[in-house]
């Protein structure tokens, strides 16, 4: 298949290379020009703008930073006039974003589906994203050849808009689960019982999680290197909250935890993996 | 002096009325005519039009999005305010689009100030409104006898936006103290004691203040009718949030009780009291 990818940071670049790696024929489009040289050397085409990316493609892709920057790019992606045109936005943005891009690309003839994943750079690199989709049953049964190069897990989870709100949802459960683990290390390291016993013992029951096993080590060994980088964890759990604010729902455990990370970006460990929020409990409770 | 006014709810009538008894000449622009009624004022075709003939003019709508219309937008303020002339906002907006306001408005040399109040409707009937004001002190010291006019306590915080953080902060404080009130209402119900005689107990203690005098009455009698309405502290604390979110200052507080405004905008009680804050822990 002929696609255009747009964006070409940390999960774009290997989501790229893996739909060469699949055999399609990719033409690339990066804002700085340098980050698309590896995939050039990969044997991808690069062009000018983003209506270039689309043009003479039967699919586009954006994996950009935040709504302002995918609303923008597929602008240009309309204006390419490109028929039969399926676009597909990876990014993470909030649910009423994706809708009205979806609605402003449908008045130009093109088709829409937001796809936002979960798996982090290790994902993209593996091919072994989890996506999650929202458009049209055709339009993602076109996209879908292009996502099998990139994930596992691919679901088609309902209309215009359902892939971020599956997003949104995934960020809930991530960040709570961070803060449940962080707190329970805290609640086991002030009674004086070793962490690492803790974390063992509940791997076998039904404490157990992909985020008790993986992040729970990585706070045992003090490595807050990120991963997912805690202000981006923050910019998603605020699209949880704002949508949250609009729709009229309740949900205290989310509101305080999005503070936590509120707190983490406040005092500088924006950068840092969001597991860090462990050493923010610390402090708050005397620990360090 | 010639003075304008531009949304005429039930903060604004009040607070026009207030300059007009005090001898102000009054022009009025409002979206639905029918809500001037029997305002003596000389009405105006647009905001544009109501700005060419007045020296100061003040603004009481609901959203950002509000006032940037009737300040910036088509036929807006900005398109017939001299150099020199005064726009008064006194709408709870985010601090940010205050900024952005007073931006675009200095590169006309029209002044702004952001004026927010406090005090609800009969604040704005007695005249005795708080009014905090961001933007330059000689321009607040211009328009202070209009401001004198409407409120008791007009305190200078600081540059353009500064009212706005104050107000912001009002709001923290007075909704975490409804919700605070809620809950201490509903948990003498709960362990089956008389409310009315905890509210009135407390109010002699160190727990007095004027939410529970004003609202824990409102729970104590379930009369939930607006007063404020709920969905414009829903509307606030999307503002303060997103201000605690821009400055990093966790409000772990503020976070929980926006989450129990949510649930009561939920219930379709938006356009009751914010008392009904009891209504939501009755629900669970």
């Amino acid at each position: 298949m002929k696609i255009g990818f747009i964006g070409l940071g940390i999960m774009g670049r290997p989501m790229a290379l893996n739909l060469i790696k699949g055999g399609h024929a990719v033409t690339v489009w990066a804002r700085r020009a340098e980050s698309m040289q590896p995939l050039l050397d990969a044997g991808a085409k690069g062009v000018a703008s983003p209506a270039d990316a689309a043009r003479g493609n039967e699919l586009v892709i954006s994996m950009v930073a935040d709504a302002p920057d995918v609303a923008e790019v597929m602008r240009g992606v309309a204006s390419a006039g490109q028929s039969g045109l399926v676009a597909v936005d990876m990014s993470t943005i909030a649910p009423a974003a994706a809708r009205k891009i979806g609605e402003d690309l449908a008045a130009a003839g093109v088709d829409f589906i937001d796809a936002p994943v979960s798996g982090g750079e290790v994902g993209a690199i593996a091919g072994t994203l989890s996506i999650m989709a929202g458009g049209s049953e055709a339009a993602f049964a076109k996209a879908k050849p292009a996502f099998e190069c990139m994930g596992k897990n691919i679901v088609h989870v309902g209309a215009s808009g359902a892939g971020q709100v599956t997003k949104a949802a995934n960020q809930i459960v991530t960040g709570m689960g961070v803060l449940a683990v962080a707190e329970a290390f805290a609640f086991a390291a002030k009674n004086g019982v070793d962490r690492s016993k803790v974390r063992e013992a509940l791997l076998g029951g039904f404490a157990y999680s992909k985020i008790l096993e993986n992040h729970g080590q990585r706070m045992l060994d003090r490595n807050f290197k990120p991963g997912f980088k805690s202000w981006m964890h923050e910019k998603d759990l605020n699209i949880v909250m704002q949508t949250a604010h609009e729709l009229g729902l309740c949900l205290p455990g989310s509101a305080a935890t999005a503070q936590m990370f509120n707190a983490m970006v406040g005092s500088g460990m924006g950068e840092e993996d969001s597991i860090a929020v462990l050493k923010l409990l610390e402090r708050l409770s005397g620990q360090e | 002096m010639n003075t304008g006014f531009i949304g005429l709810g039930a903060m604004g009538r009040p607070m026009a009325r207030h300059l007009h008894r005090a001898g102000h000449e009054l022009a009025v622009w409002a979206r639905r005519p029918e809500s001037i009624g029997d305002l003596p004022a000389r009405v105006c075709a647009t905001p544009a039009e109501l700005g060419r003939c007045c020296e100061v003019v003040f603004t009481v709508v609901t959203s950002s999005a509000d006032v940037e219309a009737v300040a910036l937008g088509k036929d807006g303020l900005i398109e017939g305010m001299a150099p020199g002339s005064v726009l008064v906002d006194c709408s709870t907006i985010a601090p940010d689009a205050a900024r952005h306001i007073a931006a675009r408005l200095a590169g006309k040399d029209i002044h702004f100030l952001d004026a927010p109040v406090s005090g609800g409707e009969q604040g704005a009937i007695d005249a005795t409104l708080a009014i905090m004001a961001g933007g330059e002190a000689a321009v607040l010291d211009r328009v202070r006898p209009l401001l004198d006019c409407l409120g008791q306590r007009i305190v200078h915080i600081g540059p353009n936006g500064a009212g706005q953080v104050a107000k912001a902060c009002n709001q923290m404080i007075m909704v975490a103290a409804i919700e605070a009130a809620a809950e201490a209402m509903r948990l003498a119900a709960g362990a089956g004691v008389d409310c009315a005689k905890v509210r009135q107990a407390l109010a002699g203690g160190s727990a007095a203040s004027r939410v529970l005098d004003v609202m824990g009455e409102r729970m104590v009698r379930r009369d939930f009718s607006a007063g404020i309405e709920a969905r414009l502290h829903h509307k606030d604390f999307g503002l303060v949030l997103e201000a605690a979110r821009q400055s990093g200052v966790p409000v772990a507080l503020t976070a929980v009780v926006a989450q129990q405004l949510n649930a009561l905008m939920a219930q379709g009680w938006g356009r009751d009291d914010t008392s009904s804050l009891l209504r939501v822990l009755e629900l669970v």
